[in-house]
């Protein structure tokens, strides 16, 4: 993998996700940037010779895909990559999308798609993204029952989780509802945080239990929704 | 990497491919009853002040997956606008056949390829139905024929449901943002359940379906349906249920009409405040004003009525007629948009304004003993007898003949056809998708952009009659349809066909042999590679024949190096006469003439910049032969270091089926140097989206067919070209040596 400097570029490295089977959260409200950042969080995966499978509950394979080809033409305009077309090349080897409609999204089914790939040796995952699952229905049973599917496959995951202006639920640590009961079972969490200025600030409740590093304050750029250092 | 072309759309799945790979003999000796148009002229003008109306006219496509019954419904609709005056089964004893399907191989299948549009009228509105091909394997005829519609009709049967080939049809609608209304066929049929079919275009198609109708029983006791609109019971009474007969609703259905009817007002209201509130206020509300709401609602795509009834009983038909005057658009509700090709296809839309100059899209052709027939549907202006038109493809004027009003098999024969109307024209020579102008216009409605073919294969015809026939075939073929092309390749004196799938080449050496009579024997199928480079190389060759006689001199120096976009890119940076001016030509000519056959395995080389920037003359010896001699060698130097490499095509592939099978599919994916993209749930359905190699597809049907038990169905198209990994690239290179040492 000849993408290091990407790599080490990435305001991402504040996180400290190096461990197998962590869970990570992005939380927001509707339409702040969450996939954004989820797909920036994937890409550093495979950037680092990882791969993933993005699972998205409610949007189409076409929609996602396009999620993933625009942030990646937005890195590579600012970045001068040798050859651009294997590193496009090289992340739609390395990432696999499933989705699902709501309905259709349970783990077991979720365990019975990475068993057919795994077994099959078709793709072997190492990071799970999980967007657009409901958690005002989903039970902490349910979130369990998931983390034990991870921790079994050695996989690490990230979800995102929407939260409403009218809920005024949190949780001890700060993370609001509706993931302020569940809270614990994450290793990492993130708020987007919208600012006056349009800009949305990366707030990290949670790092593995390690601060983040202090004077690196993140945000996502308004306009092309990338993680930038403030 | 090359550019890539994307959006044709050649799809296969298990049944119609078997279909088409069996083969088929001719029976009783060809006799065309019916395959071309008899001579009956009905020189009728009934519709001549109609027309200009455009709100009068509906031109709509009718679409459905194989076998829930379009061209029967078809048939019914022309009978009861009067166009025909008997009712012929598609698979009738009679032999006769229905009336849409012109084509032998149709009628024999029971399948409708050919699109043909036809006229009819129904009140005081003009109908043009275009048949469209319910099968994907020839979407270049459904993505033409959508072109020219207005608006659809999507079939589906009562007890079938949403099946794939809805799904796709769907989709090519929704893409081209085709305003529909449904209608669900076959209530008839034991296993009806139109509410079922409700709930599945709301799940698997996302479209906003509402009930406008509720039958009166189901199956064998299908008398009739509520008319949830004026709510009213209408049955069908005549021998052929041309007697529409309208009641109160049934008491015992009362109660559940009542209840429909609320999910409809709840669903259109959307679409009309003024109908939301008499809505609210539980006053009685006009049917006009429900009307209008569907039909807003319609056009804009965010509703689709539903239809139900009996094409085969004859249950039905004409409240669908009236759903299709009442709810699909006229030509003006529509936005078209042509290209102005004076303004590098700048996008321009069309004005439907008869007093505008003409634009007119020729959709289609057809061969017949009084010359090539065209099909067109006009935009805006108007085309009369006698006009001069152009073809914006080719820049050729022609002179309008004969301009005729095709019924299904009859036409008839007019003076002029204003905007928005589908008619046809004698004698002008053109090709599908050619669009035709004004002298003052040069606008096309298509892209000029046609995808290269990614397959070919080699037909040899079995005797002399048939190397006549074929040539007029292939001939006729080539201009129907831009993306099947033909040449012969002369080191081996084969004709080789090439299109963009396996079952496109399949079904074209078919037709041959029914519409032709022209049996072929053939080949195995190729695969189009090209070769590529993937470095900087320079070369400094010098051409040299100087012994005896006028001898021959050139040397050409410069770079080669990848271009990601575009096939050839010609530079010259010569300075200082070093090639003479005259020479320039000779050179760009030598390596068009190396990029043809690449040295790999002989496929054409594309993505090259040629920069000369240095070279020498002799002011005898040299001459255009000795430079472009130069310039062969010169390219054969550099290509040697360049990193030469094979490329192949890849292609989007689609397999829809339900979701126990995924685990199989994705494995044979993947046996397949498939890379999947994605896969979408829902309920039991799944869809797994991935890119294959062209070459790794021959078969694949089968193979699907077995691993899912025949449930699971694939459409693919081609997407781009991409390298070959180095251990099949080496095969490659070894067969093509191989091969050359043989010959």
């Amino acid at each position: 993998m000849a993408y290091t400097e990407l790599v080490q570029q990435n305001p991402l490295r504040v996180l400290n996700m190096s461990k197998g089977s962590q869970m990570g959260l992005v939380m927001a409200r509707a339409g702040s940037g969450k996939t954004a950042l989820l797909v920036q969080i994937a890409l550093d995966a495979i950037l680092r010779g990882k791969r993933v499978i993005h699972v998205s509950v409610g949007q189409g394979i076409d929609k996602t895909k396009a999620w993933y080809d625009d942030i990646l033409q937005l890195i590579l305009q600012d970045h001068s990559v040798d050859r651009p077309h294997e590193l496009i090349d090289m992340v739609s080897r390395h990432r696999m999308i499933m989705t699902f409609l709501a309905s259709s999204f349970s783990r077991a089914r979720l365990e019975e798609r990475l068993n057919d790939l795994v077994l099959q040796d078709i793709f072997r995952p190492n990071c799970l993204i999980v967007d657009g699952l409901d958690f005002a229905s989903t039970d902490r049973e349910a979130l369990e029952d998931l983390k034990n599917l991870l921790e079994a496959m050695n996989l690490q995951a990230w979800f995102s989780a929407t939260h409403h202006r009218q809920d005024p639920r949190v949780s001890p640590r700060g993370v609001p509802a509706p993931c302020h009961e569940v809270d614990d079972l994450f290793d990492t969490v993130i708020l987007l945080d919208s600012q006056a200025d349009a800009t949305i600030e990366l707030q990290i409740i949670n790092n593995s239990g390690e601060p983040a590093v202090v004077g690196k304050e993140l945000r996502l750029d308004p306009t092309t929704m990338m993680v930038k250092e403030r | 990497m090359i550019s890539l072309v994307r959006g044709w759309t050649i799809a296969i799945w298990p049944g119609v491919a078997e279909l088409a790979a069996a083969s088929f003999l001719f029976p009783g000796g060809g006799t065309h009853n019916r395959g071309s148009w008899q001579k009956r002229l009905a020189a009728v003008h009934e519709e001549g002040s109609m027309k200009k109306d455009l709100s009068k006219v509906r031109n709509i496509g009718i679409s459905a997956h194989i076998d829930s019954g379009k061209t029967t419904l078809t048939e019914r609709i022309l009978f009861f606008t009067q166009r025909i005056h008997a009712i012929h089964e598609v698979r009738g004893k009679d032999g006769v056949g229905a009336t849409m399907d012109s084509m032998d191989l149709e009628r024999e299948r029971g399948i409708t390829i050919q699109s043909a549009a036809t006229r009819c009228s129904w009140k005081d509105y003009a109908i043009n139905i275009i048949d469209t091909p319910g099968h994907v394997d020839f979407t270049i005829e459904v993505e033409r024929a959508l072109r020219v519609l207005d608006g659809a009709v999507l079939i589906l049967c009562s007890v079938g449901g949403v099946q794939s080939q809805s799904i796709t049809v769907n989709r090519q609608m929704t893409r081209y943002k085709v305003p529909r209304i449904a209608f669900i066929n076959k209530c008839d049929r034991t296993g009806a359940n139109p509410e079922r079919v409700v709930h599945q275009l709301r799940d698997k198609l996302g479209l906003n379906a509402v009930m406008v109708q509720m039958p009166i029983g189901l199956e064998s006791d299908l008398e009739g349906m509520v008319d949830l609109v004026t709510m009213e019971a209408v049955y069908f009474d005549g021998d052929q249920g041309e007697e529409l007969r309208r009641e109160a609703i049934p008491a015992h259905l009362l109660d559940e009409a009542k209840a429909k009817r609320e999910e409809l007002l709840d669903a259109v209201s959307m679409f009309s405040d003024e109908l939301m509130e008499l809505v609210l206020e539980e006053g009685d509300i006009p049917e006009e004003l429900i009307q209008d709401a569907i039909r807003k609602g319609t056009l804009s795509l965010e509703l689709t009525p539903v239809m139900i009834g009996s094409a085969y009983k004859n249950k039905g038909i004409q409240l669908l007629l009236d759903a299709v005057a009442a709810y699909l658009p006229d030509p003006t509700d529509i936005e078209n948009i042509a290209l102005d090709l004076k303004e590098e296809e700048a996008e321009v839309k069309v004005s439907n304004n008869p007093a505008d100059p003409l634009v007119a899209l020729a959709f289609k052709l057809e061969d017949g003993r009084y010359g090539q027939l065209t099909y067109i549907r006009t935009y805006q202006g108007e085309i009369k007898k006698g006009d001069t038109i152009v073809n914006s493809r080719t820049g050729k004027k022609a002179k309008v003949g004969r301009l005729v009003r095709m019924h299904a098999d009859e036409m008839e024969e007019i003076e002029e056809a204003g905007s928005g109307d589908i008619v046809a024209l004698f004698g002008i020579d053109c090709a599908s998708g050619d669009t035709f102008c004004a002298p003052e216009l040069n606008w096309s409605m298509s892209s000029m952009h046609i995808p290269a073919p990614v397959i070919s294969l080699a037909i040899k015809p079995v005797d002399n009659k048939a190397q006549i026939n074929m040539s007029k075939a292939l001939n006729r073929f080539t201009k129907e349809d831009p993306t099947f092309k033909t040449y012969v390749d002369h080191e081996t004196s084969e004709t080789i066909i090439s299109g963009m799938g396996e079952l496109h080449l399949e079904v074209y050496i078919e037709r041959m042999k029914r519409e032709y009579k022209a049996d072929v024997e053939v080949g195995a199928p190729q695969v189009a590679y090209r070769e590529t480079i993937t470095q900087q190389a320079d070369f400094d060759y010098t051409h040299k024949k100087q012994t005896g006689g006028s001898g021959q001199f050139g040397r050409v120096a410069g770079i080669l190096e990848p271009v990601e976009e575009g096939e050839y890119e010609f530079v010259d940076q010569i300075v200082g006469g070093a090639i003479p001016r005259e020479f320039i030509g000779s050179c760009d000519k030598g390596f068009r003439k190396s990029l043809e056959k690449g040295t790999l395995i002989g496929a054409p080389i594309t993505g090259v910049r040629v920069t000369i920037n240095d070279g020498a003359y002799h002011a005898v010896d040299s001459s255009d032969v000795a430079f472009q001699l130069a310039a062969i060698g010169a390219f054969r130097q550099g290509y040697g270091k360049a990193g030469a490499v094979i490329m192949e095509p890849i292609m989007k592939v689609a397999i829809e089926g339900p979701s126990e099978f995924q685990g199989a599919v994705m494995g044979s994916i993947n046996q397949r140097r498939g890379v999947i993209i994605g896969t979408f749930e829902e309920g039991n359905y799944t869809v797994v989206e991935a890119e294959v190699p062209l070459a790794e597809m021959f078969g694949y049907s089968t193979t699907l067919r077995s691993l899912t038990q025949g449930k699971a169905e694939f459409t693919m198209e081609f997407s781009t070209y991409k390298q070959v990994p180095k251990g099949l690239a080496d095969e490659l290179v070894k067969a093509f040596n191989e091969q050359k040492k043989e010959s």
